[in-house]
């Protein structure tokens, strides 16, 4: 399969702050790839260098092999993309707001337009003008800007952001189907796991700048190790006694009278006898799955200290 | 090319939907003016009608017959008092012994006969010609020029605070045809306001003059204003020409600040670029003037600061500096056709120089959000 992008070792500075550190990754033809990492990670900057808004002070990103800053015309002949806070011309319906945009591309095909209006679920208030708009519906008609053109990718920088769940809904099966039937490549950005769990064949996973992790979702989520969650009668007796344990890794749970214990091994009957011998109650020991959530959070490290950490201080750019 | 003509479309789509209301209270201004001058002129003269025209011949004749009796005068007070001095043209005119009075006085009578045998008119003799020193010179394209300027600087800068030009930009077209366009949209948008000015205050010029006037006649501009219009000092050029020449000039002065406010407009957003050039056009005539005067305090000389007339803030309306040297008066010194070309260069020069900075600009301008 032909790559549609190809990002090969992407480097942007602002001032002092490196935002993007070598990032490479590929899009593949007819592929949804979830773009994943907390806010500052680096997703936006790196979608706008593609979208040719920025340039990049090292490496290149190409779309369909053409360079995104020196040949942006003729990349951009193929993507369609929304940006995070879509913006439009307040002062003209959204109807009139796709037709500025459907110009820049060609003779203004209407009946698209109606369509695309349609899709989106815009229909009835499509001659609104867009400042009466509410974030989620600037959101739908970002999309269907998105898709003016007949796009062969879609470049989507946080398409959930303001969308109600039945938005988000509809959103995730618009796009499963734009890739399933129109075999559109879909290349879009999250904080958000739930969507990218449920959308993407591959993710990558951008933490500070650097590529943590891609590959398909089922190797990222195929993470070693095993993890139990055991509800106690005393959480501190327990801990201290799963600690004798070899190979465990004992924390207070999440939840109230329970511990969580990680190990590289399956070592439950070991932790359960240690408990009962200790004469420690055990009214549940159960095994838990490492979903994308805690891979996510080992990656990036968001969850160490604090649950809402401040993030870390820049690392300094290269000399 | 068509792709130009799109975004030329749809920027006169964004500047229409979204100012309308300047354009609606501009043409509103205009119409209130012109009530208050004819109901001015109404109660002033007494009549609702045109006043019946004067040909500009007549009014020449009659200021050769002010000439001569001027000589009469002055030959009279030469024989009772020989050897004395007048003053021509009041306070601050030059102090002349009698017979060089004369002298200038016959001077102006050979100039306007000149005049009436060559069939050439002073160009204020035709209401068009007027309307365009006024309309094009004055009070009006003061105005006007900073309402473009206003506009101009929210080509780029509002986009970018209304976060669509991150859309714009990463469509297909190419940055120097957004930027051509948004330049041309303008420039198209404001010669359409200019020429409606220009026609509105003719036909206010037409009724107030009796007539509309002809249009292919020979008209005489002076080259040096300070100079009366005669033989030697003389452009002669059909008033159609002149009327050209004065809306080419005046869209040169608008050309050149919207330059400059599209050179702001690439490195700001909405509110600072509006400020920024707001301050400029209003400020730094401010400032000239200030620096003008202080500089004919240390030097006692007018002409010191005449070099200020070649920053660009002072030669946004050319016209203006053509306009007080027309007709066969003379006028201060700095004006008429040579100070109008001149300052027409120095236009040209900084109309390219904003542009060419602000396309440097632009094309490398990155958008961060």
């Amino acid at each position: 399969m032909p790559a549609v992008v190809e990002v090969a070792r992407l480097t942007k500075n602002f001032g002092r702050l490196r935002a993007l550190n070598e990032v490479s990754f590929g899009v593949e033809k007819g592929e949804v790839l979830g773009f994943l990492g907390p806010n500052g990670a680096g997703k936006t900057t790196t979608i706008r260098i593609l979208l040719g808004l920025l340039h990049p002070d090292g490496g290149t990103a190409k779309i369909n092999g053409h360079d995104c800053w020196t040949d942006h015309a003729r990349a951009a002949d193929f993507f369609g993309a929304t940006l995070e806070q879509p913006g439009f011309y307040g002062f003209l319906s959204g109807r009139d707001n796709l037709r500025q945009f459907a110009r820049m591309l060609g003779p203004v095909d209407e009946k698209q337009i109606t369509a695309l209006l349609d899709t989106v679920g815009m229909t009835e208030r499509a001659d609104d003008k867009v400042k009466r708009y509410s974030m989620g519906m600037r959101q739908r008609l970002a999309l269907a800007q998105a898709l003016l053109g007949k796009p062969s990718l879609l470049v989507l920088d946080e398409p959930t952001n303001g969308l109600d769940p039945n938005g988000i809904h509809g959103l995730r099966i618009l796009l499963r189907k734009l890739a399933t039937e129109q075999g559109l490549t879909i290349f879009f950005s999250s904080h958000l796991l739930s969507e990218v769990e449920e959308l993407c064949d591959r993710v990558v996973v951008l933490h500070r700048g650097e590529v943590k992790a891609s590959g398909p979702l089922s190797d990222i989520m195929n993470v070693k190790g095993f993890r139990y969650r055991i509800d106690v009668s005393d959480v501190d007796k327990a801990l201290a006694v799963v600690r004798t344990v070899d190979g465990a890794h004992a924390d207070p749970g999440t939840l109230k009278d329970s511990i969580t214990v990680a190990s590289d091994t399956d070592i439950a009957r070991q932790v359960n006898y240690a408990l009962v011998s200790a004469g420690i109650g055990v009214d549940q020991l159960v095994r838990e799955e490492k979903g994308l959530e805690d891979v996510y959070i080992q990656l990036t490290g968001v969850a160490a200290g604090s649950p809402l950490s401040s993030p870390p201080p820049p690392p300094a750019p290269a000399a | 090319m068509s792709v130009l003509v799109s975004l030329i479309r749809n920027e006169f789509e964004k500047t229409w939907r979204s100012r309308w209301i300047v354009f609606a209270v501009l043409f509103g201004l205009f119409l209130l003016i012109a009530c208050g001058v004819y109901i001015y002129y109404v109660a002033s003269q007494h009549r609702w009608t045109p006043p019946a025209p004067v040909a500009w011949q007549a009014q020449l004749q009659d200021q050769i017959k002010a000439n001569q009796r001027e000589i009469t005068n002055l030959e009279q007070i030469k024989e009772q008092a020989p050897g004395g001095t007048v003053r021509i043209g009041g306070r601050g005119g030059p102090d002349l012994n009698i017979d060089q009075a004369i002298a200038q006085s016959k001077q102006a009578i050979t100039d306007d006969q000149y005049l009436i045998d060559n069939n050439i008119a002073p160009v204020q003799s035709f209401p068009v010609a007027q309307a365009a020193l006024f309309a094009l010179g004055g009070i009006v394209m003061f105005l006007l020029t900073r309402i473009f300027g206003w506009l101009a600087s929210e080509q780029i800068a509002g986009e970018r605070s209304d976060r669509t030009l991150t859309t714009l930009l990463s469509r297909p077209p190419s940055r120097n045809q957004v930027l051509l366009a948004k330049g041309f949209a303008s420039f198209l948008i404001s010669l359409v306001v200019v020429l409606v000015t220009l026609l509105i205050v003719y036909a206010g010029f037409s009724f107030f003059l009796g007539s509309p006037g002809s249009l292919a006649d020979q008209a005489g501009v002076a080259l040096d204003g300070s100079k009366a219009l005669g033989p030697g000092n003389l452009l002669q050029v059909p008033v159609w020409l002149f009327v050209l020449m004065c809306v080419g000039a005046a869209m040169l002065g608008v050309l050149c600040v919207q330059g400059m406010s599209l050179l702001i407009s690439v490195v700001t957003g909405r509110w600072a670029a509006i400020g920024i050039t707001l301050a400029l056009l209003f400020g730094a005539p401010l400032v000239s003037t200030v620096v003008a005067g202080i500089l004919f305090l240390i030097s006692g000389s007018q002409d010191s600061a005449h070099f200020l007339n070649y920053f660009f803030f002072n030669v946004l309306l050319p016209v203006g500096s053509v306009a007080p040297s027309f007709g066969n008066a003379t006028a201060a010194p700095g004006s008429g056709v040579n100070e109008f070309t001149a300052e027409l260069e120095t236009l040209a020069v900084w109309t390219f120089a904003f542009f060419l900075a602000a396309w440097l600009l632009f094309r490398r301008k990155q958008e961060a959000g």
